[in-house]
């Protein structure tokens, strides 16, 4: 049983017993990850939620302002250069595999399946 | 969500815990409202007819209906998603007590009140909670991680909260409500000296029980040390007075003829089927002459047709409640009469899971739970 004081608490987080299977293992796993990163969103959009009314409250803005904000155009170039940067992130396991189809050679793995 | 009421034992969560807390609720809300009830068409529009086309007939049992709906790709995708809000539910509340527990336990030691804490090291923890985690709680109620953990118990009494939606109200004391409802409507005018709840977790129906009757003296036992560290430290907190003793419900350690109640709340389901006539011989030797005997249990039934059996068995074989599908085949009346109990003197009563209002367990609509009832 661990005693050291400076040593972080680890509960343990995987329940004992066999996991049923439901569609196949890896999809089983791809559809936990999808509900862990909705509740990851909806965590994320509260606490924003809680920073617009702090700052509302604080009279920093107001919540209508966030509404009527009008993107500038350098802003907005920024944004859509780290939007593209994120949807090729996401997307990059896509972009692999369409990359070693476009090598003359063909020699990777995953293409000769 | 609707709040559960604070204590100095609570595990309160931070602003995104809270946030992911009521994340799962609501998408576990979402699940029992909007999409589990699609089995149903699923099942007549799709698996149904095309069982019939392969075999001539209409599955004759809930083990044929399982064996085609887990096929059946709404049904997977229910289920899957059902079982991981159910380990959803847990990690949301670990993040809490994990983060909290040197304080939770620095409390624990300093509370004082009434009631008292027995814990025997030595007890062998039983086969049916040690082979598998019950309801995918990690460790279950019994695993120690630091000294003086009372972890699981704080991630009971917040998690089960969850998990039943706020439906166990907001002391978590819900079951306890309807057993003394049940008790006190049948019999209105008994004397309870002695009074003792096997398997109580975290104490928190039998705390309910000692609120309402102030002078009788409640003793509660559990196999899971951290839960009774918890659950002994809550009943401080809300000066609920209980003696919580670490025992295994099928050899007590009390004397015979010592109580003039024992009772449990959604326990037998958790145990087996060699355990549940030892527990019930024990009922009867601690019971005084005319003690009461009270076990609330799930439903026993497997319903009206295989579908509605099949609809029923989720959490047998997706929850790790393997031992309630034997419980439904098994006869209470007999095993009740096996430990002693005169059959004349045994009855199975169903009582409202409405125990306040529109408050039910699980958040779903009012249905019955049987109540196992024998004198001694």
């Amino acid at each position: 049983m661990a005693t050291d004081a400076k040593k972080p608490i680890k509960l343990p987080r995987t329940a004992k017993g066999k996991k049923p299977v439901y569609f196949d293992p890896v999809t089983d796993k791809l559809l936990s990850m999808i509900m862990t990163l909705m509740g990851e969103l909806s965590v994320v959009r509260d606490r924003l939620d809680t920073v617009e009314r702090l700052a509302e409250k604080a009279k920093v803005f107001k919540i209508d302002d966030i509404e009527n904000y009008e993107i500038p155009d350098e802003v907005n170039a920024v944004r859509m250069e780290r939007r593209a940067a994120y949807i090729a992130r996401v997307l990059k396991t896509v972009q692999d595999e369409l990359d070693s189809l476009q090598q003359d050679d063909g020699a990777d793995g995953a293409a000769k399946k | 969500m609707l709040q559960q009421i604070m204590h100095e034992m609570f595990p309160t969560p931070n602003h995104d815990e809270e946030a992911r807390q009521e994340f799962v609720n609501d998408f576990r809300m979402h699940l029992a409202t909007k999409v589990c009830p699609g089995s149903v068409p699923a099942y007549f529009k799709r698996v149904m007819p095309a069982f019939v086309k392969e075999h001539g007939r209409e599955p004759k049992d809930r083990h044929e209906i399982r064996r085609a709906m887990t096929r059946d790709p709404f049904y997977q995708m229910w289920s899957a998603m059902q079982r991981s809000s159910q380990e959803m539910v847990w990690d949301s509340v670990i993040d809490s007590v994990e983060r909290q527990l040197p304080d939770l336990i620095a409390k624990a030691a300093v509370l004082n009140g009434k009631g008292s804490l027995t814990l025997d090291p030595e007890l062998e923890i039983p086969k049916y909670h040690t082979a598998f985690d019950i309801h995918l709680q990690p460790g279950a109620y019994h695993t120690d991680v630091v000294q003086n953990d009372l972890a699981a118990g704080a991630v009971y009494d917040r998690g089960s909260f969850i998990y039943a939606m706020g439906g166990l109200g907001e002391h978590n004391d819900g079951m306890g409500r309807i057993t003394r409802n049940f008790f006190r409507t049948r019999f209105p005018g008994r004397k309870l000296e002695r009074v003792l709840d096997l398997g109580c977790t975290i104490g928190g129906s039998v705390c309910f029980w000692s609120q309402q009757e102030p002078e009788t003296e409640f003793h509660a036992i559990d196999v899971g040390a951290p839960c009774l560290r918890y659950g002994h430290a809550r009943a401080r907190a809300i000066g609920a007075g209980i003696h919580f003793s670490q025992q295994n419900a099928e050899a007590l350690n009390f004397p015979d003829a010592s109580f003039d109640l024992v009772m449990s709340h959604i326990v037998l389901h958790e145990t087996s089927r060699t355990a549940l006539q030892n527990i019930f011989n024990e009922c009867y030797r601690v019971l005084k002459p005319g003690g009461v005997m009270l076990h609330l249990d799930l439903q026993q039934r497997w319903g009206q047709s295989p579908l509605d059996a099949f609809l029923g068995e989720w959490e047998i074989y997706n929850n790790n409640e393997h031992f309630y599908g034997q419980l439904k085949e098994i006869d209470c009346g007999e095993v009740a009469v096996n430990a002693g109990f005169d059959k004349a003197k045994f009855g199975i009563h169903h009582v409202s899971t409405t125990w306040q209002d529109d408050q039910t367990p699980y958040g779903e609509s009012s249905f019955q739970l049987p109540i196992y009832l024998a004198e001694k």
